[in-house]
């Protein structure tokens, strides 16, 4: 065949552009689309954490808006870690708060995205309902809402569970699990106006499966549970690993640990210890903050190492 | 391979069905397997139900206490008869929280849904793009950057906020700025709606990294053959992505459009480091907590009406007033949540969220 030369006469300006393979030109709008969020990423999100570092390792001190610091190598740590005595023991309670509750909140999740899903009269009324935590999960809403219920809902449910309570202990159940479990019955305004965003994962998780397949279970005679346990559990898993990554950031974000005689976020202790206003407690809430985001960063990494080894893909 | 009878053939299928021996798959009336799977079907969904409707008790009960102690007269207050449904109803509270000592509600409405929509474009417009970016336009590295994407879910804000207050107290890029205006210090962009724009328009606005993990799995939910055929048509990426990608994945835009606007609205806390306006309906709730005595004073002293039947220092009325406030802050949401609910569920439900 003859080349056809006439169509071959591309603009000047734009004759790189043209003459480039597409696997090429993907990779430049690649670039191109994902720009933005480089820019913020490298001046809004890198370069602020590796001043916080910087600000960590520093004694900070505030001249003409600009901060300026001195290098004094861990004593920002020591102080962290040693000399406020606050500090260790919240981390820890953090920590503990978010292995007793993330357990809970996934499994809380996934029973009611299940009991969301299927066919039942009313199902847009319960979905909607569902979700509506998400709209309250935020700040400002909840705060009010969780005292106004608590105030109430806890003083009463506490009384209520009390003789349940001591029948189960009496019963010969060991308490620390009876306890736990207690404790699980009164957090329950938290745990779900805090598992909106879960709930929405994993519906849209189950709603991915194929019917086939549970068709396929039902012919061949699996139980309800058998088919749970052999078609749901594993095709859910990675919106499990999903829902765990998130729900362990937003534990560790959100923690009540004990301050004093009540109950403070861990981040708004650091928030009030960092801006008390001296300039020297700069250094100290760098350094506070780095460890409490290295302490998420591990325990994210540890849970979802584990965890992913679990995990089931089906393509 | 023996070979089985009929009779054995019938057992040992029903033995692997489930079903158990006595029932003859054969008759066409109402068996015993019939009956149970029917009392089967009423106990769950029974049970579905009653699990149901306790749970929509625990989220609703907020909701309703809200509404009760708003509207309650102040005379019922803190009446054992009005624990439930206020015996006397009255808007009193409602008036005062809207007064302008409080929350000065409309222009402050005003200005919160203005900046929130900005905010939500912005960010949409941008998380949009880089998920784009992330599902098909795959490039050296752009796996690296994913990883990052997670990274900002997973860091909490919270831990670097000094050095991102820091960034926007001197806000200069590669020191362009500073030399423009001849004194080497950047602008100071805090207190200024500016700085949240900026952050909103970056990708790292309030859980920005969330939206782009979403709308990655809904690109990845679209056939890609439309797109090929797009770009074999002669379509550039800009118009595949604007004139095809965008109107077939409107249900995960628009789910993630309803939660960043939900999250932008009630967000305090970059608000609070970055744009301490008193007009930001959630910040200036968040300010409420430690001043309502204040405020309901000046408010009761504005107008002559109140100032007989209002007691600044009753708790009760704080509490009510607390209350009417955190209604008329979320009322907006809640209203617009009644129109889009039914969109929203559903598009969060087919986009495939989960997945891997």
């Amino acid at each position: 065949m003859k080349k056809d030369k006439k169509t071959a006469a591309p603009k000047p300006g734009l004759s790189w552009y043209k003459r480039m393979d597409f696997s090429k030109k993907t990779a430049l709008w690649g670039v191109i689309f994902l720009l933005p969020w480089l820019i913020g990423l490298i001046f809004f999100f890198l370069r602020p954490m590796v001043n916080t570092l910087w600000y960590s390792l520093c004694n900070m001190q505030m001249v003409n808006g600009k901060f300026t610091g001195t290098f004094n190598g861990i004593e920002n740590f020591k102080w962290a870690l040693g000399v406020n005595a606050d500090f260790a023991r919240m981390l820890t309670s953090a920590l503990t708060n978010m292995l007793k509750e993330v357990p809970f909140q996934i499994f809380l999740a996934l029973f009611i995205a299940m009991l969301l899903n299927g066919e039942y009269k009313g199902r847009g009324f319960f979905r909607a309902v569902f979700v509506i935590p998400i709209i309250l999960a935020t700040g400002v809403a909840t705060f009010k809402l969780r005292e106004a219920s608590l105030a109430e809902a806890v003083t009463e449910s506490v009384m209520d569970m009390k003789w349940l309570e001591e029948l189960v202990i009496n019963s010969g159940i060991p308490e620390e699990l009876t306890s736990l479990l207690v404790s699980y019955v009164n957090d329950i305004f938290t745990v779900v106006t805090t598992c909106g965003v879960q709930v929405l994962l994993f519906l849209s998780g189950l709603q991915a499966i194929s019917p086939t397949l549970y068709e396929v279970a039902k012919m061949e005679g699996c139980t309800q549970f058998e088919t749970f346990c052999k078609i749901t559990l594993p095709m859910v898993s990675p919106t499990i690993l999903v829902c765990l990554v998130y729900s362990i950031a937003e534990s560790f974000a959100h923690s009540k640990v004990p301050y004093g005689d009540s109950t403070i976020e861990l981040a708004s202790y650091i928030r009030t210890i960092t801006f008390n206003g001296t300039s020297e407690y700069f250094g100290y809430g760098a350094a506070m903050s780095f460890i409490y985001f290295a302490v998420t960063l591990v325990t994210i990494g540890v849970i979802c190492g584990i965890v992913s080894k679990g995990v089931f893909y089906y393509d | 391979m023996t070979k089985l009878s009929r009779k054995e053939r019938m057992q040992k299928a029903q033995e692997m069905a489930g079903i158990s021996f006595w029932v003859d798959l054969r008759k066409g009336r109402l068996t015993k397997y019939a009956v149970q799977k029917q009392v089967k079907h009423i106990l769950s969904m029974t049970f579905r139900y009653v699990i149901l409707i306790c749970l929509s008790f625990v989220v609703i009960t907020p909701i309703w206490n809200l509404c009760r102690d708003a509207f309650t007269a102040p005379a019922m207050l803190g009446d054992k008869s009005s624990s439930w449904i206020p015996q006397q109803v009255s808007s009193i509270f409602m008036d005062v929280a809207r007064s302008k000592s409080l929350m000065d509600y409309w222009p402050s409405l005003a200005y919160s849904l203005f900046n929130t929509v900005i905010l939500t474009f912005l960010q949409v417009l941008t998380t949009g793009l880089a998920a784009y970016s992330f599902a098909r336009l795959k490039f050296k590295g752009s796996g690296i950057l994913f990883f990052f994407v997670v990274l900002t879910i997973v860091v909490p804000s919270d831990s670097i906020m000094l050095a991102q207050y820091a960034a926007f107290r001197n806000f200069d890029i590669f020191g362009l700025i500073g030399l423009i205006n001849g004194t080497g210090v950047g602008l100071n962009l805090i207190d200024k709606p500016v700085s949240q724009y900026i952050l909103a328009g970056t990708g790292m606005g309030v859980k920005s990294g969330l939206y782009i993990y979403f709308m990655r799995q809904g690109v990845r939910g679209l056939p890609i053959s439309v797109e090929e055929a797009a770009h074999v048509d002669g379509a550039g990426f800009l118009r595949t992505f604007f004139s095809i990608v965008v109107p077939s994945m409107s249900g995960s835009i628009l789910t993630v459009s309803v939660l960043s606007f939900l999250w932008n609205y009630t967000d305090t806390y970059y608000t609070g480091l970055l744009n301490r306006n008193v007009h930001q309906l959630a910040y200036q709730y968040a300010q409420l907590q430690g001043n309502v005595r204040w405020g309901i004073d000046s408010a009761a002293k504005a107008n002559k009406d109140w100032i007989s039947i209002i007691n600044a220092s009753d708790p009760f009325v704080q509490t009510a007033v607390i209350s009417a406030c955190a209604l008329l802050v979320v009322a907006p949401l809640l209203i617009m949540y009644a129109f889009v609910q039914k969109r929203f569920v559903q598009g969060a439900a087919r986009s495939g969220l989960g997945g891997d």
